[in-house]
């Protein structure tokens, strides 16, 4: 046995004396290890920035959907030779949950929708079209109209004024504001389009989508209220309801009365000769028979 | 060393030889592929939008055309629509619009040059475009006026037509969810009709029956039939006030009083 040195540590104590400095370097590479481990660095992240949340794509315009991404490297997929990397992909474009597009870069683009409410979804995907695991994708609901996107719906009646007389055909006419109208047929409904219903004492008699003014035939006589209200897709009334009602009084045309009035006139033209002809008769029937008249 | 030994390591290097010359050759043999994602066959494209087209390749560079560099392994996709090329793309999503009607849609990958790989790479979907909506059942009815109703010489019916769109006569057959609507007075072919605005009549007095029925643009009945019909009597005088119509009544004083005036010149000829 090596005998020690005086004054020089004995082995035992300096491996004890190297231990924390040990365990400490350790704990930094440890540290350093997790902190630029790819997973807890690199995980991707996805954010839609345009359109917001329940925006209203307003005049039947396509919407231009903005986002962006961190982390992940958009690539062309099925390139020769590709291998694919957990944080470079494409991204997969859903309208409501149905695939419409292929994205292989982070450039705005722009999607046309119908009109209603829609759920536009981006996800990133691998280049190989799995899924991130964990899933990355964001999502976005929106309401797509052909009307204008503000403003209160109104609708005004022009013609006829009110209390005037009419015949029982007429022509009305009204302006629209905020409102577009659109053929209904079953579709979803959407803010600021729809079509006008006219109606006649509260009876809806017509359907209509255009500006122009609009023939009624057949009104009943009297004092009515003729209405027209804008109303959704699907037929229901509007929040708050846009109505114009206008009160007229309906009187019978000319024609109508015509075969009344032509025939009063030859019954009294018919009587008028009658009564002619029976009084020259009486006179004739004075007279001396000897024709001379009254004079001898 | 032995022989088997010696036959051993000869063995092993040869299928080592072998499998590396055999490896870059299956790489280097991956042939490109072509595969539409969406639509998919026989989809039906509903109110006339835009048919969008994703497609995927494999062992293809997608390049913008014009780039000058023709190779094999790169290069675009040339767009057929009914057998006549339409248009090209170097991204993974074409937008196409078409009319309505049955289209098949073909895709070819081709090299920058626009000349066809060798073997020829292709893809085909079949689709069906409509002005309509893509789904749900057709649907009509008539709102005024209602069945029975008394109506005048002039009057309109209203109707209300769901998950169909009307459009002019003529158009391809067979499209679904599109077409107009025929009109039948009394049972006779009246009108075709190819908007939803009210029916305007000019009936004689009596009852009459109005059928609507939706037709596809060939003019043939749906199947199953969408149709309605309507009974109205017409009354000439339906909707105007007439206490008292004394009109029948003046053409007999007026019939009398000839009489009576025929009678009166008689008697006066007879005493001449």
């Amino acid at each position: 046995m090596r005998p020690t040195k005086p004054g020089a540590m004995s082995p035992v104590r300096a491996r004890r004396r190297s231990i924390p400095p040990a365990l400490f370097a350790f704990a930094i590479l440890l540290v350093v290890s997790i902190s630029s481990s790819p997973v807890a660095a690199v995980a991707p992240s996805l954010t839609i920035v345009s359109p917001t949340e329940g925006a209203v794509i307003a005049n039947g315009t396509p919407v231009l959907v903005l986002f962006q991404v961190s982390n992940f490297a958009f690539v062309q997929p099925g390139r020769v030779g590709q291998i694919g990397s957990p944080n470079e992909g494409h991204a997969n474009l859903f309208l409501d949950a149905q695939l419409v597009r292929l994205l292989t870069d982070v450039e705005p683009f722009s999607l046309s929708l119908t009109s209603g409410p829609h759920t536009i979804q981006i996800q990133l995907v691998a280049d190989n079209g799995t899924a991130l695991n964990p899933d990355v994708s964001a999502s976005v609901r929106v309401v797509a109209t052909l009307g204008p996107g503000g403003g209160v719906p109104r609708i005004t009646i022009l013609s006829p004024t009110p209390l005037e007389s009419t015949g029982h055909g007429i022509y009305v006419s009204y302006r629209i504001e905020n409102f577009t109208l659109v053929e209904p047929r079953g579709q979803p409904n959407a803010p600021g389009e729809g079509h006008v219903q006219l109606l006649v004492e509260g009876v809806v008699v017509m359907e209509v989508i255009q500006y122009e003014p609009v023939l009624l035939v057949s009104l009943p006589e009297g004092d009515i209220t003729i209405s027209a209200r804008l109303v959704n897709n699907d037929n229901t009334t509007l929040t708050p309801d846009a109505r114009a009602n206008v009160p007229i009084h309906v009187v019978a045309s000319s024609a109508v009365s015509l075969p009344l009035v032509s025939n009063g006139g030859v019954a009294l033209l018919l009587a008028f000769i009658l009564v002619v002809l029976i009084l020259r008769r009486r006179k004739v029937a004075a007279r001396p028979p000897n024709g001379q008249g009254g004079n001898p | 060393m032995n022989a088997r030994v010696l036959a051993f390591i000869v063995v092993t290097v040869g299928v080592l030889i072998l499998s590396g010359i055999a490896a870059p050759n299956v790489r280097a043999a991956s042939a490109p592929t072509l595969s539409i994602v969406s639509p998919t066959p026989n989809a039906v494209i509903g109110n006339g939008s835009p048919v969008v087209v994703v497609f995927a390749v494999t062992n293809f560079n997608l390049t913008d055309p014009g780039n000058g560099t023709s190779s094999p392994d790169s290069g675009h996709v040339d767009v057929f629509v009914d057998g006549g090329w339409t248009a090209n793309a170097s991204v993974n999503t074409i937008v196409l619009a078409l009319p309505s009607g049955p289209h098949t849609i073909r895709l070819q990958l081709v090299t920058d040059n626009g000349s066809a790989l060798n073997p020829n790479v292709t893809a085909s979907v079949a689709v069906m475009v409509t002005l309509g909506p893509a789904g749900g059942t057709p649907g009509l009815s008539i709102f005024f006026p209602r069945e029975g109703a008394l109506v005048g010489t002039d009057s309109t019916v209203s109707f209300r037509v769901t998950n169909f769109v009307l459009v002019a006569p003529g158009g391809p057959a067979g499209v679904p969810n599109e077409g107009h609507v025929r009109v039948l007075l009394d049972g006779a072919s009246y009108a075709d009709l190819t908007d939803d605005a009210p029916l305007h009549l000019n009936l004689k007095d009596g009852a009459h029956t109005v059928t609507l029925q939706l037709v596809d643009n060939a003019g043939r009945p749906l199947n199953p039939d969408v149709s309605v019909s309507l009974l109205i009597t017409v009354q000439a005088l339906v909707g105007r006030v007439t206490p008292f119509d004394a009109t029948p009544y003046l053409a007999l004083v007026n019939i009398l009083l000839g009489l009576g005036i025929l009678a009166a010149i008689y008697r006066k000829l007879e005493a001449k």
